[in-house]
């Protein structure tokens, strides 16, 4: 089954954009020592990749409904943050404030997140039929 | 229009809404056992065979018809088309074909027995 569409592809091209714009801007306020600034950027950054995931993900279902109840993108979205978050680090772009054990313990704890979430989508897929949901299949 | 009427036709309207809802599959596999065609044309058919009672987006159709290649129960040749791009011609595959056999013989012939074709004799509609 085709698993990586165009509109998983365009949020990914989306997300990598808004993560480097997330990382830097991180950086450069950690190193201006703008600390309270940080958990607006954050919360930016968060409400703007879910908007992201919501708009391409409705148009992703609405072109062909893949059952995975949003596996894809989340997975998509792991990977594309935590890369860029290592390439950061070992480019050595981070402040001073940063290292890379956070980004290790983050990478940790969502990725228990992620298998979770993996979990459900394999216990979805039982109501599927070659990944489409039963009820999706005819209209 | 009186107020009966209005209520009669609101409660007609209601019911056909549902009772539309997934026949959308049978009239693409009708249009498609009648040959191979492009979305356009099976909307056309579509349309003519049910009376106009159907109507469908070509959105829809080329949604529908993704997810039917995908089971594999459709698929499609490439075609010349008229002075422009080439086209997609949609068919059933012997899968297709199949499933719309067991689907018409267990669902939609029990309306030919006679019992129930008599039953179906309709009286003077309001």
């Amino acid at each position: 089954m085709k698993l990586i569409t165009h509109h998983l592809v365009k949020f990914g091209l989306v997300l990598v954009a808004l993560t480097l714009a997330f990382r830097a801007g991180l950086s450069a306020m950690l190193a201006a020592h703008q600390f309270s600034l940080t958990w607006a950027l954050s919360t930016l950054y968060g409400v703007a990749v879910f908007m992201s995931g919501w708009i391409f993900g409705k148009r992703d279902k609405v072109y062909f409904p893949v059952y995975d109840i949003g596996f894809r993108f989340h997975l998509a979205t792991y990977i594309i943050f935590m890369l860029i978050a290592e390439v950061w680090h070992l480019a050595g772009f981070q402040s001073q404030y940063e290292n890379m054990n956070s980004v290790h313990i983050t990478g940790l704890s969502w990725g228990a997140g992620l298998l979770l979430h993996y979990v459900f989508y394999r216990i979805a897929g039982r109501d599927s039929l070659k990944g489409l949901k039963r009820s999706d299949i005819f209209e | 229009m009186s107020e009966k009427d209005k209520q009669f036709y609101e409660l007609l309207a209601a019911w056909e809404e549902t009772y539309k809802k997934g026949q959308l599959t049978l009239w693409i596999f009708l249009a498609l056992k009648d040959g191979k065609k492009y979305v356009d044309e099976i909307k056309a058919f579509v349309e003519d065979a049910s009376n106009q009672s159907m109507t469908c987006e070509e959105q829809s159709l080329y949604r529908n018809l993704r997810k039917y290649q995908h089971i594999g129960v459709v698929d499609y040749e490439r075609g010349k088309g008229n002075k422009g791009p080439e086209r997609k011609y949609f068919f059933l595959t012997a899968l297709g074909r199949e499933l719309l056999d067991h689907f018409v013989s267990r669902n939609i012939n029990l309306f030919f027995n006679q019992k129930v074709k008599d039953l179906l004799k309709t009286e003077e509609p309001l």
